[in-house]
């Protein structure tokens, strides 16, 4: 009896050690991720734990060496719908105080240069490049944060949505178009010329 | 190709997620096309701005702690 009881120990050990090693590596990822659908961290922080604790508890179900990220990253979305997609707000509509809170509550470490050439870019406050993300309609917003935040491929794109790889093509294009659309409407505040032709 | 269609492949281009064959079409149209070029650049730099201004954030310490804790746990 001592013995089976010493041998599902060490098995549990070995889950532990991976888990740690695949999948809370994965935190800081998970939290932008929360932070950005909750815009609370609060929410945030609750929505990583439960994530995480489906995750441990599903994580024999896991196959190891394939991609847990994209794993996780499908798990939290899921759990956010089931948990704050009632209280959501509209598609497309930015609560504008909650943005500007949200970012007075966390500091700023981005250095503001930019591989980005031109003065448009410098002109574009973090606030209103968020806005302007923020503002998009979520199936547009969402695919935008996993390829180009998250760096996933349209592969693990399409699994985590849900929908084909060309569906995952088209709305980047679509929803890129209309982020830069909006980056030049705020840019244009600033007083920078957007037309091409002067 | 015509320059829609030649905007379409960009998007996917600037991910790295063309064909061969669409990236070879794309280029032979971009080495045509100024306007298409200036596009792509603006594309590119669309791409750029995301990643540099959308602010990152470590997890909190605690939610760490409270994680790793949590694993220890449950058995």
């Amino acid at each position: 009896m001592k013995e089976k009881k010493k041998a599902l120990s060490a098995q549990e050990e070995l889950k532990q050690k991976e888990f740690q090693q695949e999948a809370v590596v994965h935190i800081n990822a998970l939290y932008n991720y929360a932070l950005h659908l909750t815009m609370n961290p609060n929410d945030a922080e609750d929505l990583v734990q439960e994530t995480y604790l489906k995750a441990y508890k599903f994580f024999n179900s896991f196959e190891r060496g394939t991609n847990c990220k994209a794993w996780l990253f499908k798990i939290l979305k899921n759990n956010y719908i089931n948990k704050f997609r009632k209280n959501a707000r509209e598609p497309g509509k930015v609560d504008y105080d909650l943005i500007k809170d949200f970012y007075h509550t966390i500091k700023d470490v981005q250095s503001d240069t930019t591989e980005a050439e031109s003065d448009f870019f410098h002109s574009l406050l973090h606030e209103e490049v968020y806005q302007a993300l923020q503002s998009l309609p979520e199936e547009f917003r969402e695919v935008i944060q996993l390829c180009d935040m998250e760096g996933f491929t349209y592969e693990e794109i399409a699994n985590m949505v849900e929908s084909p790889i060309g569906t995952v093509r088209s709305r980047l294009y679509r929803g890129r178009k209309l982020l830069r659309a909006k980056l030049e409407d705020y840019a244009r505040k600033h007083g920078f010329n957007t037309d091409t032709d002067e | 190709m015509n320059c829609n269609k030649a905007m379409v492949l960009m998007s996917a281009a600037i991910d790295g997620e063309l064909t061969a064959q669409e990236s070879d079409e794309l280029k032979l149209h971009l080495d045509e096309c100024p306007e298409c070029r200036a596009e792509f650049q603006d594309a590119k730099n669309t791409k750029i701005i995301i990643r540099e201004r959308i602010v990152r954030v470590k997890a909190p310490k605690t939610l760490v702690e409270s994680i790793v804790r949590m694993t220890n746990v449950i058995s």
